[in-house]
């Protein structure tokens, strides 16, 4: 039977759905509307190689137009303004109607932004898409004194980079450590020593009292009085998801679209995958909402089979990772549950892991090192995770053993 | 196939099963590996980000970059799985008196 699939967001969750539908269905019309001008790009980038011209635009692409015509797979830029679930329609500003039989939302999610002055509104800049970092490109090259605004991974990526444009950086942190929403304090004072290494300044549990312009400058007055001057302000603060087209409607939202482990959310033929989803985790039992780029796909291409008709459990184990200056950081699993913390590795030239079990088996693991050092060891945590493996500690303890070891086949 | 180009990584024993080690010769970086059915040899820089996959993990027929996890075939090189999508590229590999040995063009 011949559907019409409607695929809401051009992102990277979008088109990994388009695609495995696709593979899985030759006949039926996917079509992504997408509110950016540009297919589907990739963002790690954005804050890192691109704004230190390693990587140019043309690199960023995921698909070139010829693999979208080559499977038939439709693009158009296009912002829809309003979704009738009953009768299974998008309306567009421009008055253009999409009539889908099955829809995936995968919209994204969206910068918080700093409540201030509504004279200061245009002057504070963040990162999400290309066109904002072309614009932090294009400025920074001719600023020299510049503040970030919160001390996440956006954030922090960009103060690495700047710092490698020779530019002075200042990292401004509500929070008593670094990326203190998923990053235990152990690995982000390892990352925060390595800023200071570079000459960044980082300034925790502070808050902003008042942002002034003066001469083209920026005063920013923090909650001890202190006085920060700048020329260049960038804000990190988070994200939430993109749902406000959904808000007056029957869809089931919760700090994102609600979806279960199979992607559908509460209405039928509705489906929701990447940051805009709250999903549940069938092995963490719980539901959880993520933002990195492994999600994206693996979400993606699971909403994909489970539109063609392949119904699929999402059980990916999450991973994320974050390059500053040289070290990778990298996160497997959920550090928040745990009733044990073993440390593998004190040094990070050789690499730093912790690792949060529960009953003895691994939940979480979260190592930092020079570029190269956690990565094997995250991902074989990550299958000791997924399967479940009641570990030695000794052997996760002692960086002298392999921990290929402990995977059982 | 001229002979000379033949280079000698190491002996047969300097690999472990399912594992690599890193081979550099002039200004270029290898990786050769062991896998169950014999040895093969790759570039040794990933594809994606100029990173070692010497610290890659080794599973089955496959090296994950250690960095972004892109995944390539060590048989073909085939870049399987984002964010790499270039291939990496091999090389023939001969084991000759207990010795491993690469040609290299």
């Amino acid at each position: 039977m011949k559907n019409n699939i409607i695929i809401l967001g051009g992102g990277q969750a979008g088109i990994y759905a388009a695609r495995e539908i696709r593979q899985n269905d030759s006949k039926s019309n996917i079509k992504i509307l997408g509110e950016e001008n540009l297919l589907p790009y990739e963002r790690p980038p954005l804050s890192k190689d691109f704004l230190l011209d390693k990587k140019k635009e043309e690199d960023l692409y995921f698909h070139s137009s010829d693999v979208l015509k080559n499977e038939n797979i439709e693009f158009e830029n296009i912002s829809i303004n309003k979704v009738d679930f009953e009768n299974k329609k998008l309306f567009a500003k421009n008055d253009n109607v999409y009539s889908y039989d099955s829809l995936l939302i995968s919209t994204g999610s969206e910068n918080k932004k700093l409540t201030l002055d509504n004279n200061l509104k245009n002057d504070i800049y963040y990162l999400r898409n290309l066109e904002e970092a072309k614009k932090i490109k294009e400025i920074v090259s001719n600023k020299n004194k510049i503040t970030i605004i919160g001390g996440g991974f956006i954030g922090l990526e960009i103060a690495s980079s700047l710092s490698q444009l020779q530019k002075k950086v200042i990292v401004i942190e509500i929070g008593n450590q670094l990326m203190g929403r998923i990053i235990p304090k152990q690995i982000a004072d390892l990352v925060q020593n390595t800023h200071i290494e570079h000459g960044n300044e980082i300034i925790l549990n502070k808050q902003i009292e008042k942002i002034t312009k003066k001469n083209g400058d920026y005063e920013i007055l923090l909650n001890d009085n202190s006085l920060i001057e700048t020329d260049f302000i960038i804000a990190g603060i988070g994200s939430t998801p993109t749902v406000k087209l959904f808000e007056n409607t029957n869809l089931k939202l919760d700090n994102g679209i609600v979806t279960n482990q199979f992607c559908e959310t509460s209405i039928k033929d509705v489906y929701a995958a990447g940051d805009v989803s709250n999903f549940y985790h069938p092995f963490y039992e719980r539901n959880m909402r993520l933002e990195s780029y492994q999600h994206a796909q693996n979400h993606g291409i699971c909403a994909g089979k489970n539109i063609a008709g392949v119904k699929t459990e999402y059980t990916s184990i999450p991973w994320m990772w974050s390059d500053q200056f040289n070290l990778n950081l990298q996160l497997t699993g959920i550090c928040d549950e745990y009733d044990e913390i073993i440390e593998r590795g004190k040094d990070i030239n050789n690499g730093v892991i912790y690792f949060f079990l529960k009953n003895n088996k691994i939940r979480g693991a979260c190592g930092v090192g020079i570029i190269g050092k956690v990565g094997r060891d995250i991902r074989i945590t990550s299958k000791l995770t997924e399967k479940n493996t009641i570990v030695d500690n000794q052997i996760l303890s002692d960086q002298n053993l392999k921990l290929n070891k402990l995977i059982q086949k | 196939m001229s002979e000379e180009n033949w280079i000698e990584v190491g002996s047969t024993d300097s690999i472990e099963e399912e594992d690599l080690i890193r081979f550099d010769h002039q200004d270029k970086t290898f990786c050769v590996y062991k896998l169950t059915d014999g040895f093969y040899a790759t570039d040794g820089i990933c594809t994606h980000e100029a990173v070692h996959l010497e610290d890659g993990l080794v599973m089955d027929d496959e090296i994950e970059c250690p960095m972004h996890q892109g995944i390539f075939n060590i048989k073909s090189g085939e870049a399987l799985s984002p964010p790499a999508c270039e291939d990496l590229k091999t090389y023939p590999v001969k084991v000759d008196n207990d010795k491993i040995f690469i040609k290299i063009d």
